[in-house]
């Protein structure tokens, strides 16, 4: 293939650094206050829950399916487990255990999915849609007023700050938890099995991969990522209120878009993810800053899954023509080639 | 010639890394049944969806009536009146019969379907053409064979075309359905209609046409007179000269790599409805072919013993020890891996890299506690990309990206590189060019064999012949013949894919020689 192409497809496979940086740039002149130290920290600590979300979901659609009880998920584990710890049991639970507890509450609602959608053979759509309406029933039930006093272990990784209240804890956090989750996709035969699995599920079944089990895997590790966003969430608050979470799902998906996963599975990386997290941050960030109405900032991001919709589409559009361009140069090559040696 | 209603004058279709079709030329005369007759993947089906505007092809002439077309698509095709059934019935399901019938032209007034009439025109339709069927019933409860059938009749009654091109569609019909396509194909050509009748059953073609057009490698060979030709004669326009006799290289294989220890054992496999009382055995060593036509249940069977649709009943023995395998994780842990026909589909993970693709069956061995060693990786994936000559960039290129053969070597690389106890091979030659072919078929002889014992299937026997020790014939679901290594002949075995067919219409035969 020409070097050309070949620098083409490059961008079009990072298009979402590309638009990072240049969002960045735009903002940093049009913007007041946007290109400052606590302000980029800010973004950071604000893209936290989203960041996971999209993690969560990215995985799913790099399987070739979808979650939409991330969102319920995210206030089910840890609502239930504090209302366990305040009200259920006498004397109440030590909080390092409730943590684990809302992160196992996390992973098991992951695997009933997982378990419906490969044994049971149910579309993944319509089993997380029905769960995610269920959770948020339920949560409505259980919790109609916000359980307050958090436990400052239960909350660490939400609310504490590090260097003398500068720095919060979950920036780290998550970027490590980007980074093992980098690592795991591409030097783990686990990863490997992950993409395979995504890219192929027929042809990956026949070369002996387990494919029911790494499909269930990858809904148990989303549901405890979103069971992590939860706990995140209900640190940044100091509290557990049934509106946790609400409207984020949807962002999620277009987050994870943005960032170069593709809805037709095998594709994306973790990376991307992280791009498009921090990108819809800042654009909720500067729309902030710039004192547009809240409701006109929901409608903004609204048209950013819409957008990256249309990204996704045109790149892939782009990209195939690039690659069938080349293809067809080969064949006339082949062509001229087999005109010539019979006159030989 | 001026009653020549259809001609194709130098027809190419190439596609990446493959020809299917060579400077391709024939006239179809008003009127008769034209036959179209070759090997598998010898580019029947290619040239007519050529014709019936479902491909376009890369060059030459189409000439139907007096006008001349470069491409066409499937609405111009409709429109100069040429209509097509594939080998697949292709039936709405959810639909009923009439309105599978009628589709898309639905007869209206105005803007309304007028459903009384359709069903009424649909039932009159199908009983004029000898067909018991309740037009309101769904196409989906039909059986194969009768969807065929609807779809032939639609063709042939509803569309009303003047070309209709038939694509092996008598490979889905049972015996009765197969005479009831015969009397439909005479009624037809008795009020003029013109056929392309496309099979490769010599026997037959030479019952249902006038002409019949012998292509092979994408070249057409010649067109005869039915009446002149005898089956013999045919057998041997199909498979050419090149292969008289293939003593010479089925001497080949080295016997000393072949033992008598019994490796894999299959007793009785059935699958009711696909194949039945599958038994054989295969040696240490051994490359084992299986010969059948499309349909005869090759792909079935090597289905059945990995597990990926397990049988309905038998077992498999592997070094003594009896099984029944349920799902590919079970025979991969048996050792015993399954190269699927469909590589796009079932081979091959596309959007990854040929690096990843190579190295899927083997992770275990290139990691340490799940973590992969990116050198000891790369050692493996040098090792292969060389082995079998692929071409690509990079092993990181996408496996999307290569040719077809390549693409095929990489699933070939994939398989070997697990060094299983059984490798099942179904038609790893499939698709790919000459050269390539060479490349598979003498790894698969020469270092394939060393450390796996081979069980193999190709759309030409020539290719068998040259790899395999022995060789099983499939009819049917059935194994009806079986070839030791000296026994090897391309047209002995043509025949015997055949066999019984030949039996079922040996009175139709003689009669035919007969009336010649």
């Amino acid at each position: 293939m020409p070097q050309k192409s070949k620098i083409a497809i490059f961008w079009l496979d990072n298009l979402i650094w590309v638009i990072v940086a240049l969002f960045f740039l735009v903002n940093v002149f049009i913007t007041p206050y946007f290109f400052s130290v606590n302000n980029i920290i800010n973004i950071f600590y604000h893209s936290a829950i989203m960041s996971m979300l999209v993690l969560a979901e990215g995985i799913i659609l790099i399987l070739g399916k979808m979650d939409l009880s991330l969102e319920g998920i995210l206030v089910f584990a840890p609502g239930v487990t504090m209302i366990m710890a305040t009200k259920l049991i006498p004397g109440g639970l030590n909080p390092g255990l409730c943590i684990v507890l809302t992160l196992v509450m996390g992973g098991l609602l992951g695997l009933f999915n997982g378990y419906c959608v490969t044994r049971v053979g149910i579309n993944p759509f319509l089993q997380t849609l029905s769960l995610n309406i269920m959770l948020r029933g339920f949560i409505l039930f259980l919790l109609p007023f916000s359980i307050h006093p958090l436990s400052e272990i239960y909350t660490f990784a939400g609310k504490a700050r590090l260097f003398d209240g500068l720095f919060p804890v979950a920036i780290p956090l998550v970027i490590l938890i980007f980074a093992v989750f980098q690592f795991m996709m591409k030097y783990t035969t686990f990863g490997r099995k992950f993409m395979a699995t995504g890219g192929n599920p027929r042809a990956s079944f026949i070369s002996g991969i387990n494919t029911d089990r790494i499909i269930i895997m990858g809904f148990i590790i989303s549901g405890v990522l979103a069971a992590f966003a939860g706990l995140l969430a209900a640190g940044k608050q100091d509290s557990i209120s049934n509106a946790m979470g609400q409207n984020l799902l949807m962002v999620a998906f277009a987050g994870a878009i943005l960032g170069g996963t593709s809805l037709d599975g095998g594709k994306g990386t973790i990376i991307g993810m992280f791009g498009g997290a921090i990108l819809l941050a800042m654009i909720t960030n500067s729309l902030n800053l710039l004192g547009v109405n809240v409701s006109l900032v929901y409608a903004t991001e609204g048209a950013l899954i819409f957008l990256a919709i249309l990204l996704d589409r045109v790149k892939v559009r782009v990209k195939n023509n690039i690659l069938q361009q080349n293809k067809m140069k080969e064949v006339l090559e082949h062509k001229k080639n087999m005109a010539v040696l019979p006159g030989e | 010639m001026e009653n020549n209603i259809l001609q194709l004058k130098n027809i190419s279709k190439v596609y990446p890394g493959t020809i299917a079709l060579e400077n391709v030329n024939l006239s179809v005369r008003k009127g008769e049944v034209h036959g179209i007759i070759g090997k598998n993947g010898a580019g029947k089906s290619t040239l007519v969806s050529i014709i019936a505007g479902v491909i376009s092809p890369t060059g030459g002439d189409i000439i139907i009536g007096n006008k001349t077309f470069k491409t066409l698509s499937r609405n111009n095709a409709r429109d100069q009146l040429i209509s097509i059934v594939t080998q697949e019935p292709q039936v709405i399901k959810e639909c009923t019969i009439a309105e599978n019938l009628f589709m898309p032209d639905y007869a209206s007034s105005g803007f309304f379907i007028n459903w009384d009439r359709i069903k009424s025109q649909a039932q009159s339709i199908i009983s004029q053409a000898g067909l018991h069927m309740d037009a309101g019933m769904n196409a989906g409860d039909l059986s194969i064979s009768e969807q065929q059938l609807l779809l032939v009749i639609k063709a042939c009654y509803v569309e009303k075309s003047q070309i209709i091109i038939l694509d092996e569609v008598s490979a889905s019909l049972t015996q009765d359905d197969e005479n009831l396509l015969y009397e439909i194909i005479q009624k037809r050509k008795s009020e003029g209609c013109t056929i392309l009748y496309i099979s490769h059953r010599t026997d037959e073609l030479l019952n249902v046409c006038d002409r019949v057009t012998v292509i092979r490698d994408g070249n057409a060979v010649t067109t005869k007179d039915c009446a002149t030709l005898s089956k013999v004669e045919l057998s041997h326009l199909i498979v050419g000269d090149g292969y008289t006799s293939a003593s010479e290289t089925a001497g080949l294989p080295e016997a000393g790599e072949k033992t008598e220890e019994v490796i894999l054992r299959v007793n009785n496999l059935t699958k009711y409805g696909q194949y039945e009382d599958i038994s054989f055995c295969l040696k240490k060593g051994e490359i084992l072919g299986f010969a059948g036509l499309r349909g005869s249940g090759r792909t079935e069977i090597f289905k059945g013993i990995v597990g990926i649709d397990p049988a309905d009943d038998g077992s498999i023995t592997i070094n003594n020890e009896t099984k029944k395998l349920t799902s590919p994780v079970e025979a991969f842990q048996s050792r015993i891996l399954y190269l699927p026909e469909d590589r796009d589909k079932e081979g091959l993970i596309n959007c990854l890299s040929v690096r990843e693709n190579l190295t899927l069956n083997i992770l275990p061995r290139i990691s340490r506690n799940t973590i992969i060693k990116p050198a000891k990786e790369k050692d493996y994936v040098t090792r292969f990309i060389e082995l079998l000559n692929i071409k690509t960039a990079s092993p990181e290129q996408t496996v999307d990206e290569l040719s077809g053969g390549n693409k095929q070597k990489v699933v070939v690389g994939k398989i070997m590189a697990a060094e299983p106890l059984v490798c099942i091979l179904d038609e790893p030659t499939r698709g790919v060019d000459i050269a390539a072919k060479e490349g598979i078929l003498s790894i698969i002889k020469t270092t394939m064999r060393k450390s796996s014992s081979v069980i193999i299937t190709s759309p030409g026997i020539e290719d068998l012949i040259e790899v395999c020790d022995r060789i099983l014939v499939l009819y049917q679901g059935r194994i009806v013949a079986e070839f030791a290594a000296e026994e090897f002949d391309e047209k002995v075995i043509y025949h015997a894919q055949q066999e019984e067919r030949k039996v079922a219409n040996a009175a139709e035969i003689q009669n035919r020689d007969f009336l010649a």
